[in-house]
């Protein structure tokens, strides 16, 4: 049985790793509830981020700037996905759309590898996030907590943006019934494009904030896809909070069952959400009878 | 007369099919070596070719992408290695078998959990559940599975026996073999496509509820197909460790079902060939595009544009695009008066009934003659029915349905005696709809019960409640859209005669005793006997409309429940529509709900009123008429402001 | 189905055959051994075997290359090609460098021009399987190379073996490659697990002082448990104590778990067995985990571009084993060549991923010279002599029992950022390890070579 303040520890790591995965989540649930399209190539997105930010970092060596250049890099390739492909499959079927964004996934981590190489490059952690933090028993690392604060402080940023503002209300309009929104007058493909910028935003926030602790190479997007459709689901699609309560869940799941048996933790995830589907079908926060 | 089109895939002789298959792949080892493709390449596109066919007949014919396929493939690959590496079993036919059935419990374990959500939910479990399989062949498993280095060792199969042993050599003699299993595997698969079973699979893709409605248990299908799909994976993984001698772990891995689902998209899905194809596609370019150094590095991202590029241009793939090339594009038109008119004065002939009985104002292509009704009644069966007579034919008491806060429906109690043609009206918002959806069985209620000939079906579902004798057609056209006519007539018909499932996947269609006679039957009764071969999509709104009135009369229904039948139609249309119903009548009890009152009057013996929710009144159409109550209800709240 | 009297495959049809062909190969071979001018080796000398004598029937002979191009190890991969390149660019040449290794060639090899292709197996061993096939029967390639994952090579090494063709491992860190899994026809000449390890141990406790205690963090899979097992015998041995192991599974890219528990584990010395992605992960972590400051950390297997993709300022003081290292040119004139050509030609310095395929090719080159024909069985034979040939890494030689190539193993260490000399200097090599002192001894790991027909 592992210790108490392993246990904590654990607990925190848990978090910290579940808020990324939220905020990513956040963005791919928001696209998917409002235009309708699973967006395969949301890992590639958060990848793009991540080197967008990497150059930026080496030209100006402002970390600062780096977060500003990876969002602008996916928000600038995400945009371009759906003027040129994704808004002629608004029509189409799922699986359409599933398969399209599987394709543009593809493509866009092919090309960065043709760009970059295969080898991985390197994101500095900022001065300000340098050395260990001691909060009681635990030591971690000084950047890993900021970045739960400024995970944390993002997410509200979109809750607020969402819950609070008349645009957001739109979105959320939109996500319950798009067709409604079109037919109160509102451009609807206005809407779909900057809830795609915004999800394309998200992702690439999270590439960028999250490059100092990996090694940033072309398919690092991949592993974070699948994991933020398992969050999604175990969340409900189409709902920030679900988004946001199920991605710390999902953290929490990797690292309370790496204490026991590290090779289960993410096989666990899987685990845990066919499980959750087959009990309760729409999720935690879904709403019954949506697919 | 039109039924030899009846299948999906239109050849009324499946065998033609098969037998230029066999002669392909007799001629693929002379043909292929010109074009530069080895007997390993050749091999491994067939593999890839029949782990598609399953997974067409899933995806291509029933609609469900499942993108979890390696799993199947993994299990039935690992288990056949396993049995011929490690267990001492020499029979290589007898080990693939057994890894096909092995794969096929798994495909059923997996397909009862993920089948109960569809679309990308439906996608995403499947996903996950493969991820399952393949961590449990790396991690724990991996004593038996050989881990992450997967089983080396599977020899090669010895056909014969003793001294007549031959054992086969990799290149062209192992084509031959996997050319086998493939030939029979498209048997199979061809003839489940043909079958009525596969008639059903392709309604559960186009309007899988309506199918549900029509009678036939959609689950029992979705997990039969899913099981198919599962066989034919395992067959393929078997075979590809024979083929190799070794049995890699990424058999299992998840880019393993995702180019089998880039492939089939290619190929063109619902074709059986399209994933065959779209393996040669892939698999050649891959090839191919390595043996240019400045782009080889590239060979995947190139790829991944020619997927999108079908996707979204041809989103039928390279087959599908192939057949639109080359079938003719109707336009929908309505169909000619002239023509028309002289089909109805031979039907009149053939009727014994002389022209000069056509009434004067009535217009020639839509006509019902007064007199022919009765005969063409009889041709379409009716369900008996379950219980006593003397029993209401439909009996509702005290049904209610609250969706939370909301009362759609509150304490509502009627009785429709048996041959009543019963109205229902009310003002909008009355719940009408709702009503309607209770007594089909779509929608279970919060309070009461629901009788039909005095059998409580109450939250029995629509399958169970159309297999008894009641069906339902939709205010807004829910038809089979990929389909003709006659084909969505099918549906129903095989409902009512094969039960609400039965796996007969390898008879034929038209073995099915009395189908052509229903759907001809129905077929004349809307009036759509010379439209039987059109896809849906190309019929004009007013036709649609009969053929939704079909699909239930089709299910053979002792009440039909119609939802507005006229909605959306034209004056004509309305008055033929109305003398359609008038027809059915014979032997059926009909519920209509509908907002033109003309109509209502003319038809409805007896008319119940609901408001708000409640049954208001309940009378004979002229009694109606001079309701104050039912007045004020459909005025209502005007004269108050 | 088709009868291919030419089909150089349609050999194994019944016990009758196969002795003739042991018998035709014995009496063949031991004609040309004796006669002294069988350099240029008839079609007709040797009995046909795999694509013997097929492939060698124009004026060129065919090399397949499957190396990863996409997927976490491209960047090894890529390496790889250019090593090749490199290599076969100067066997076609006759240059200084190839007669170096076969002093007896002139041109190509045995007089043909090699000629090659390559392809990406994404470091899975199925597409790697799939390409080798091809090359072998379309292609009729005489050589088969490449590999960044044991996994792959041990596949690759299986389906030549059974195709009778030579298969020679690129990077391969498993313990398994040359012993349970071992090929007749399969040839490793990297270091692995069980060299790294014994190489590493004795200097690190040199330099660290006995009794430590150790960490390990091991990908969980073959090549971690291999190595892993052997850093422990060897570390224990010498009076450390193993205080844990943290299982990661492969791919992992958060290790904060693992590294939390080794951060309370006591230990101080981690030893890191994580491989290419994983290990920059790890690393980098550890790092802002600060474990760093209270542990050294020891890389047995050190993955190519390691340094470079984690950077200097995290990997001076670790200590770790490596194939090759490009300042061994300043020792090596033979090594001055390699590095200075291939910088030449490619802007960079070569990774170890890069020296292994030309060190692989040559010392295929210097077999095939060596046996004076192509006949897979004689190129076998002539790699089993194992005589001593000079390298740009020193004299190294094969050991017939398990094809495992013996030679030295570097132990190198980071430097310090202000200490390197220029961008690409992150290593100092604080020792050479001679091969015999660091092989297993004989069968340790189970091999048992297959027949060479």
């Amino acid at each position: 049985m592992p210790s108490l303040p392993l246990f904590l520890s654990q607990l925190f790591n848990g978090l910290a790793l579940g808020l990324l995965l939220a905020l990513i989540s956040a963005g791919l649930t928001v696209i998917y509830g409002t235009l309708g399209v699973l967006n395969l190539a949301h890992g590639a997105l958060f990848m793009v981020g991540a080197y967008a930010g990497f150059v930026a970092m080496e030209h100006t060596g402002s970390f600062v700037l780096a977060m500003v250049g990876g969002m602008a890099g996916a928000l600038i390739v995400g945009l371009l996905m759906e003027r040129i492909i994704i808004r002629y499959f608004y029509q189409r079927p799922a699986e359409d759309q599933i398969l399209v964004t599987f394709g543009i996934g593809i493509i866009i981590t092919e090309a960065v590898r043709l760009g970059f190489g295969g080898i991985s490059q390197r994101v500095a952690v900022p001065e300000w996030g340098q050395g260990i933090t001691k909060l009681g028993f635990l030591f971690y690392p000084t950047y890993r907590i900021e970045v739960m604060v400024i995970v944390a402080v993002v997410l509200l940023l979109l809750y607020l943006i969402l819950y609070r503002t008349r645009i957001g209300m739109i979105v959320r309009a939109g996500i319950e019934d798009s067709l409604m929104v079109n037919m109160l007058g509102i451009n609807v493909y206005r809407v779909f494009l900057l809830v795609f910028g915004i999800g394309a935003m998200t992702a690439g926030f999270a590439g960028i904030i999250n490059a100092p602790i990996v090694a940033v190479t072309p398919d690092m997007g991949e592993a974070i896809l699948v994991q933020s459709f398992v969050v999604i689901v175990i969340g409900g699609v189409g709902s920030f909070p679900g988004a946001v309560v199920g991605g710390i869940i999902a953290g929490e799941i990797v690292s309370l069952t790496s204490m026991f048996n590290p090779a289960y933790s993410h096989v666990m995830l899987f685990a845990v959400m066919a499980l959750l589907l087959a009990v309760r079908p729409q999720g935690l926060f879904g709403i019954e009878g949506r697919e | 007369m039109i039924l030899r089109n009846l299948a999906t895939r239109g050849a009324g002789r499946p065998w033609v099919a098969e037998l230029i298959t066999l002669i392909v792949l007799f001629l693929c080892p002379l043909v292929l070596p010109l074009l530069g493709v080895g007997a390993d390449m050749a091999s491994r596109i067939l593999i890839w070719g029949l782990f598609g066919l399953g997974f067409d007949i899933l995806f291509g014919f029933t609609g469900l992408l499942s993108f979890g396929q390696a799993a199947f493939f993994g299990v039935g690959g690992f288990v056949s290695a396993f049995l011929l590496t490690q267990t001492g079993m020499t029979n290589v036919v007898l080990a693939l078998f057994i890894g096909t059935l092995v794969a096929m419990v798994a495909g059923a374990l997996v397909g009862f959990f993920t089948l109960r959500r569809s679309g990308i939910y439906f996608a995403m479990i499947t996903l996950a559940f493969a991820e399952m399989f393949h961590f449990l062949e790396l991690s724990p498993l991996s004593n038996w599975t050989g881990g992450e280095n997967g089983l080396t060792g599977v020899p090669t199969p010895t056909l014969g026996l003793g001294s007549w042993a031959v054992e086969l050599q990799s290149g062209w003699q192992m084509f031959g073999f996997i050319a086998v299993f493939f030939f029979i595997g498209y048997v199979i698969a061809h003839r489940i496509v043909l079958s009525p079973f596969g008639q059903v699979l392709t309604a559960l893709r186009d309007n899988s509820p309506r199918a549900l409605a029509t009678g036939h248990s959609v689950r029992k299908y979705k997990l039969a197909a899913f099981v198919i799909a599962a066989g034919f994976g395992g067959i393929a993984g078997g075979l590809l460790g024979v083929l190799q001698s070794y049995m890699p772990p990424d058999a299992l891995a998840f880019h393993t079902s995702g180019q089998l689902v880039m492939q089939s998209v290619i190929g063109g899905a619902g074709t059986l060939f399209g994933p065959l194809l779209g393996a040669g596609v892939w698999l050649g370019l891959r090839d191919s595009l390595q043996d240019f150094p400045t782009i080889a590095p590239a060979w995947k991202l190139i790829l991944g544009v020619v997927f999108v590029v079908l996707i979204t241009v041809f989103r039928q793939g390279l087959l599908g695009a192939v057949k639109t090339l080359f079938t003719p594009r109707r336009v929908a038109t309505e169909p000619d008066v002239a023509e028309l008119s002289a089909e109805v004065t031979r039907r009149h002939a053939v009727a014994g009934v002389p022209d000069a009985q056509l009434r004067e104002d009535e217009v020639p292509d839509y006509a019902f003659h007064a007199d022919t009704p009765h005969r063409r009644a009889k041709g379409l069966d009716i369900t008996p029915k379950a219980a006593d007579k003397g029993m209401p034919a439909l009996e509702c008491r005290n049904l209610t349905k609250r969706y939370g806060g909301l009362t759609a429906n509150e304490g509502i109690t009627l009785s429709i005696p048996e041959g009543q043609l019963r109205g229902i009206i009310g003002p909008n918002g009355a719940g009408k709809s709702t009503f309607f959806k209770m007594l089909a069985g779509e929608v279970a209620p919060t309070e009461g019960e629901i009788f039909l000939h005095g059998a409580n079906i109450t939250g029995l579902g629509v399958t169970a409640v159309s297999q008894l004798g009641m069906s339902k057609s939709y205010q807004i056209n829910q038809l089979f859209a990929k389909l003709t006519v006659a084909q969505n007539l099918a549906i129903p018909v095989l409902a009512r005669i094969r039960g609400e499932f039965r796996p007969d996947m390898l008879t034929s269609l038209h073995g099915v005793p009395g189908l052509h006679g229903q759907i001809e039957a129905t077929l004349e009764m809307v009036n759509l006997l010379e439209r039987a071969d059109v896809p849906v999509t190309e019929l004009a709104y007013g036709e649609k409309r009969r053929l939704e009135i079909g699909l239930a009369l089709a299910n053979a229904p002792n009440v039909l429940l119609l939802d507005e039948p006229l909605a959306g139609m034209s004056p004509r249309e309305r008055a033929d529509t109305v003398q359609l119903l008038k027809q059915i009548r014979a032997g059926r009890t009909l519920v209509v709900v509908e907002h033109d009152m003309d109509a209502m009057f003319e038809l409805a013996e007896y008319i119940s009123v609901l408001q708000e929710g409640r049954l208001l009144a309940e009378g004979t159409p002229e009694e109606i008429k001079g309701d104050q109550r039912v007045q004020d209800a459909y005025l209502g709240g005007m004269e108050e402001v | 189905m088709n009868d291919d009297q030419n089909d150089p495959k349609k050999t194994r049809s019944g016990i009758d055959r196969r002795d003739f062909l042991k018998a035709g190969a014995g009496v063949a071979g031991g004609l040309l051994l004796s006669s002294g001018f069988g350099r240029l080796a008839l079609a007709a000398e040797h009995p046909a075997l795999g694509n013997y004598p097929a492939g060698i029937q124009g004026s060129s002979v065919f090399v397949g290359l499957s190396v990863p191009r996409t997927g976490p190890y491209s960047a090894q991969g890529e390496d790889e090609i250019k090593g090749y390149q490199l290599a076969i660019d100067h066997l076609n040449q006759g240059s200084e460098l190839a007669r170096a290794y076969a002093p007896d060639g002139k041109k190509g090899v045995l007089g043909k021009k090699i000629e090659h292709g390559v392809t990406d197996n994404q470091t899975k061993p199925n597409v790697a399987v799939q390409a080798i096939s091809k090359y072998i029967s379309d292609k009729k390639a005489m050589m088969v190379s490449g590999s960044v994952s044991s996994a792959v090579a041990i596949a690759s090494g299986k389906l030549c073996d059974r195709e009778k063709t030579i298969y020679l491992a690129a990077i391969s860190g498993s313990n398994d490659t040359t012993g349970k899994d071992c090929q007749r026809y399969s040839f490793r000449a990297c270091h692995f697990a069980y060299t790294a390890s014994k190489a590493l141990a004795p200097v690190i406790k040199n330099a660290l002082g006995p009794n430590k205690k150790v960490a390990y963090l091991t990908p969980d899979y073959t090549y971690g448990h291999t190595v892993y097992n052997s850093m422990k015998e060897f570390t224990e041995k010498q009076g450390w104590t193993t205080v844990t192991n943290q299982l990661s599974p492969l791919g992992t890219s958060d290790f904060s778990t693992y590294l939390l528990n080794i951060a309370n584990s006591g230990a101080d010395v981690l030893v890191n067995i994580c491989f290419g992605r994983d290990a920059v992960n790890s690393i980098k972590q550890a790092q802002q985990f600060g474990l760093m400051d209270r542990m050294t950390m020891v890389v047995p297997y050190m993955a190519p571009f390691l340094a470079q993709e984690v950077g200097p300022e995290l990997m001076q003081g670790v200590y770790g084993t490596t194939e090759f290292w490009w300042t061994l040119a300043e020792t090596n004139p033979l090594a001055k060549q390699f590095v200075d050509d291939f910088e030449k030609r490619n802007g960079r310095k070569p990774g170890w991923s890069a020296h292994i395929a030309f060190l692989q090719t040559m010392l295929w080159a210097n077999a095939v010279e060596g046996a004076g024909t192509f006949y897979p069985p004689s190129v076998i034979k002539e790699y089993e002599k194992g005589k001593h040939i000079n390298t740009d890494i020193g004299e190294v030689w094969w050991r017939g029992d398990d094809h495992q190539l013996v030679r030295p193993v570097f132990v190198i260490r980071g430097k310090k950022p202000k200490t390197m000399r220029s961008k690409d200097d992150y290593y100092d090599i604080v020792e050479s390890v001679a091969g015999p002192d660091v092989m297993p001894p004989k069968g340790h790991f189970g091999c048992k070579l297959g027949s060479y027909t």
